[in-house]
């Protein structure tokens, strides 16, 4: 019989193992140089979900707090971001380099997510020739996004 | 023994007092994007929740819409917003 090696694990001495194939790795590459290269644009709506205004109705204080922490946000997204590119042929990454890995693919599939126009949890998500290819990076890094949160809530 | 002499206190005024006390709170709100396990584990690496903890708010997110993950005074509650959104997670701020 087979045995299932999950793609992502814990090593005895701390870091993580990542068995992935070329075609994910190109996946992940890919979509992560996007998000960089739309970082640079923060007015793009397809970010919206990355900087959710904090203050409610309270414009001045949403305004306030976009002109402070925006920079800040996007700063920390694009440090992770580099480091995902850095390492994307690495075979085993240590806790940082997983942490921007799992960060890094979240903040992917938010603007995957956004641009599918998901918004509710029950409704079906509608496919067809326009959207197949960016529903099924969603999916994809979906499935590769719980088995690192797996492999890492392991050593909470 | 001897006691104080009254002496003429200015009275604060309360009303700024409860302004700068009255906490603040942080509200999770649900998503339909964001995977039931990467939010229970960020809940678990930004405040320490046992695994039990965060999935009981994760939860009160899926199905009331919002969860309260944090709450005092406003700097605390900007901070923990920060993260949250460093994290991904649809965080707000209000005052209780």
């Amino acid at each position: 019989m087979a045995l299932f090696r999950r793609p992502v694990r814990p090593l005895d001495d701390g870091t993580y193992a990542i068995e992935l194939g070329e075609a994910e790795r190109g996946l992940v590459r890919s979509t992560v140089d996007q998000l960089a290269d739309l970082l640079h644009q923060t007015d793009s709506p397809a970010l919206r979900r990355l900087f959710p205004p904090p203050y409610g109705d309270d414009v001045e204080r949403n305004d306030g707090w976009a002109a402070l922490a925006m920079p800040e946000l996007i700063e920390s997204r694009l440090a992770s971001l580099a480091l995902v590119t850095e390492s994307i042929e690495e075979t085993v990454l240590d806790e940082d380099g997983l942490d921007a890995w799992m960060r890094s693919i979240n903040d992917v599939r938010l603007v995957l997510g956004t641009v599918l126009d998901i918004d509710d949890d029950e409704a079906p998500i509608e496919v067809d020739e326009s959207n197949a290819a960016t529903y099924q990076a969603y999916e994809i890094l979906g499935m590769l996004l719980e088995t690192i949160v797996i492999a890492r809530s392991e050593r909470l | 023994m001897s006691s104080p002499s009254p002496i003429d206190v200015a009275e604060p005024d309360l009303g700024d007092l409860v302004d700068l006390d009255s906490p603040w709170i942080v509200l999770v709100w649900n998503d339909p994007i964001n995977l039931m396990s990467y939010v229970t584990f960020v809940l678990q690496k930004l405040f320490g929740y046992s695994k039990a903890e965060a999935e009981v708010l994760m939860l009160q997110v899926h199905h009331d819409g919002k969860a309260a993950v944090s709450s005092g005074p406003r700097s605390e509650a900007e901070r923990d917003v920060f993260r949250l959104h460093e994290h991904g997670l649809w965080a707000t701020m209000q005052q209780d």
